[in-house]
């Protein structure tokens, strides 16, 4: 037999796709399907606000920009903490993983408590003005987001802390970080909709 | 052979039941989402005949209108969500490892939870008949029929919750699919050495993850309008009712190609094994696939010309639409000419595979007539409109699930299928279909909407709805007599061997059925036939392929540049390592069911969603924590 013949011993074989590893193409992809739930959301608003031929145009409330601005900053501060915490582990220092972690978690906790505030002193509901639906599902769903994003990294803390992680095994908290990033850029973009224009 | 002493030397299982309750084995979640899913077909197809058979005669009374709307509403939402969509992952589960040569999912783990999502939500949404009734409002449920006003009752929350957890379950499962395909794929199978049963998985996973969630935020938004009170799909609050539609059409018509695009790959797989050709226009099998997946997210508003869309909108979707067909017919001519002076071998496998051919084509025909505007406008809502999708749906996807089902039975199971049995459930598969369908082209253009529970005498309608049962009847038979052979050939049918069908592709090299590791060794991959290459030798095909030879050096072989090194681990006396068995674990169940439970808790009790949710985190935290490092 030629030497195509010659049988090839089967393993889980990893190609790595783009040099990154199966567990990163499969957290990525799930970021992304979490990412087309808020774009088909936002596409909603955009549809109700400049282009359903049913709905008359959107009445918007005043909107008060000085608390929301502030929130911004917190959560795209607690982004570059998680970047810097993320960054630690390059040397295995996870004195500063966990420490970072921390200031993210408790900057993240400050933005809901922001949101809540929010909330709660809104002129608008979700069920007086079709702006007030979109407001709360899209900032509520972002919200989730950020809630289970802290809770994310909270367990990742406590594993630190019981010495797990190390430069060599640290893809969950790339994974937790990069949750965090997502929630961040989200936010951006909501901001820019719900707030700015 | 080493696969049998292994085989033996496995640990016993204390339990069968628990086996296949724990089991993360690819094979075996795709042995339940068959069975799991052809039991649904079972049930839908009942739903079809009661309808059959009150519109066997004008006025009939079988039915009433309630119950006529719960079922057609069933019918449809079963068929399509959890029925063939779920039946293609059941295959491409079973199948795509095999074909590519890997020894599992990317993702085991997450491949059982989405078995047991799909089962879970399909119980759910069957519990609303126990629950006061099941949601009535069709499958595509459009607003604002569905908001509190005109549908009070809990069963339009069965049917939004039912579709949220199908959703995950279907998310997770192209996520799988997707790292699956890209990442593990033995030495040597770049891209263009894929099986097309592999490709159309692949576009067919892109479409579910861009889809899906798209359905998910609909189905979402109509939550809130009745529970909250928000106005999404209410003009008076400000919202709007169309934006159900662009929601959920822009989901249903890559849907659509969901369902079809893994029925090619099949079809793609049989004919040329029983052609004795290889494939005619690999590439343009391939590559018109993608141009269909692409093209399925620039038409879903042709679902939407009776709305009043502005004209220019109508001339772009009726355009995109009609361009669908082209890739479409370009994979029917390619799979003609691979037909051409072929040696034919009429297995029934054959037999459903020619037949998808040519009952998929007169649906793909009328899809172009109806995306013709003022046509629409005529035939829309009418029986015409449902004789199309059931020559897409039942002409095309079913035949090709049956086709499947006679190919890789032997496979699956180790024993043929009768192929006896099989011509008598192909003949009456042909005829019950065409004497069920066909004459509803007829009927919508002579103006019966669809729909409607009962009718009038005097149009005329009722000689041609009495065949149409008629067909449905026969159609019924086949399905029983399919089921007969599949119990019989279980027990009885012939050994099938490990290659029954002189076939070429991978998941043939591999006893039948498959040990758990499925391969120990496996031919090398040089072309898109490798055990063609295998057992001709003296006319491999990598020396002819001129295009083969430069896909080789795609990405899958940067990695593999030398020999593969075994794994670190335990290994036989020879040296050769111990086949990693697939793992049981219970975590992906838990939270499963705990999801379930919190979603029913929606329903009858805050309490139970707290506890569901609580239940759900802690299955996550042990699932991850337990999962083994690769």
């Amino acid at each position: 037999m030629s030497a195509s013949g010659a049988a090839v011993p089967a393993t889980q074989h990893h190609v790595a796709p783009f040099g990154k590893s199966l567990d990163w193409w499969g957290f990525v992809l799930f970021l992304v399907s979490e990412a087309l739930l808020f774009l088909y959301l936002i596409t909603a608003y955009v549809y109700l606000r400049w282009l359903s031929p049913v709905s008359p145009p959107m009445a918007l409330p005043d909107r008060e920009l000085t608390l929301p601005s502030i929130n911004t900053a917190i959560l795209l501060g607690s982004g570059v903490v998680a970047h810097w915490a993320n960054t630690g582990l390059d040397r295995d220092d996870r004195r500063r993983l966990a420490g970072g972690f921390v200031a993210t978690i408790a900057l993240g906790l400050l933005f809901l408590a922001g949101q809540g505030y929010e909330y709660t002193h809104a002129s608008f509901t979700p069920q007086n003005s079709i702006y007030g639906a979109c407001f709360f599902t899209l900032t509520g769903l972002h919200g989730l987001h950020v809630a289970f994003g802290a809770a994310f990294l909270l367990v990742l803390l406590l594993r630190v802390r019981a010495g797990a992680f190390s430069s060599e095994h640290r893809f969950p908290v790339q994974a937790g970080t990069l949750y965090w990033h997502f929630v961040d850029a989200v936010w951006v973009a909501l901001f820019v909709l719900l707030y700015l224009i | 052979m080493a696969a049998t002493t292994i085989a033996t030397a496995a640990p016993a299982t204390q339990s069968r039941f628990l086996a296949w309750v724990g089991t993360t084995d690819h094979k075996r979640i795709g042995v339940l989402y068959l069975c799991t899913t052809f039991a649904f077909f079972l049930i839908g197809g009942v739903e079809a005949l009661l309808m059959r058979l009150q519109l066997a005669v004008a006025d009939n009374r079988l039915l009433g209108p309630d119950a006529y709307n719960q079922i057609f509403t069933m019918h449809g939402t079963t068929m399509i969500f959890l029925f063939l969509m779920p039946i293609l992952v059941g295959f491409g589960n079973y199948l795509v490892p095999l074909m590519i040569g890997a020894r599992d999912m990317a993702f085991p783990r997450l491949n059982m939870f989405s078995y047991w999502l799909l089962l879970f939500g399909g119980l759910f949404l069957y519990t609303s008949f126990l629950a006061g009734g099941a949601p009535d409002v069709g499958w595509f449920g459009y607003a604002p029929l569905t908001v509190t006003i005109f549908s009070p009752n809990r069963n339009i929350d069965f049917w939004i919750l039912g579709l949220e957890l199908l959703g995950v379950s279907s998310i997770a499962g192209s996520i799988n699919f997707l790292a699956t395909i890209l990442g593990l794929r033995a030495p040597g199978m770049s891209a263009g050495r894929m099986p097309l049963f592999v490709w159309m998985t692949l576009v067919t996973a892109v479409l579910t993850l861009l889809a899906m969630p798209s359905l998910s935020v609909a189905a979402a938004l109509l939550f809130l309008d009745r529970h909250l009170g928000t106005g999404f799909y209410s003009a008076a609050a400000g919202g709007d009712p169309l934006l159900w539609q662009h929601l959920f059409w822009a989901f249903g018509h890559p849907e659509v190609y969901i369902l079809i695009l893994p029925a090619f790959g099949i079809i793609s797989e049989v004919v040329p094994v029983f052609s004795r050709k290889p494939l005619f226009g690999y590439y343009m099998v391939a590559y018109s696939g993608v141009a269909i997946g692409f093209l399925s997210f620039l038409v879903w508003a042709h679902h939407m010309f009776a709305v009043g869309l502005p004209l220019t909108a109508q001339v772009f979707f009726a355009a995109s639409s009609m361009t669908i067909a082209v890739p479409t017919a370009i994979k029917i001519f390619n799979w003609i000419a691979t037909m051409w002076h072929g040696t034919l071998r009429l297995t029934a496998a054959m037999h459903f595979a020619i037949g998808f051919i040519g009952n998929f084509l007169i649906g793909g025909l009328s899809g172009v007539m109806v995306a013709v505007v003022p046509f629409d406008w005529q035939a829309t809502d009418s029986y015409f409109i449902v004789a199309h999708m059931h020559y897409v749906m039942f002409g095309g996807s079913m035949l090709a699930v049956f086709a499947g089902a006679y190919y890789w039975f032997p496979k699956i199971t180790g024993r043929r299928l009768s192929e006896r049995l099989g011509i008598v459930h192909v003949l009456l598969t042909f005829v019950g279909f065409n004497l069920t369908f066909f004459p509803m082209h007829l009927l919508g253009l002579l103006g019966m909407p669809r729909r409607v529970y009962t009718y009038a005498p005097d149009p005329g309608w009722e000689p041609i709805n009495f065949a149409q049962t008629v067909g449905a009847v026969i159609l019924g038979v086949g399905v029983l007599v399919f089921l007969v052979n599949v119990f019989r050939s279980l027990r009885t049918g012939e050994r099938a061997g490990n290659d029954p069908w002189d076939a070429w592709t991978l998941e043939w090299a591999t006893t039948s059925p498959p040990p758990p590791w499925n391969f120990i060794t496996h031919p090398p991959v040089r072309s898109a036939r490798p055990l063609w290459d295998l057992k001709h030798p003296e006319d491999p095909d990598w020396k002819r392929s001129r295009s083969d030879s430069r896909v080789g050096v795609a990405h899958g072989s940067q990695v593999d540049s030398g020999q593969p090194s075994p794994p670190p681990g335990p290994s036989y006396s020879d040296g050769s390592p111990l086949p990693e068995l697939p793992e049981r674990t219970y975590w992906p169940l838990l939270l499963a069911a705990a999801l379930v439970a919190a979603l029913v808790g929606v329903l009858v009790h805050v309490a139970l969603v707290a506890a569901g949710l609580v239940v759900a985190g802690y299955a996550l935290l042990g699932w991850l924590l337990s999962e083994r490092p690769r």
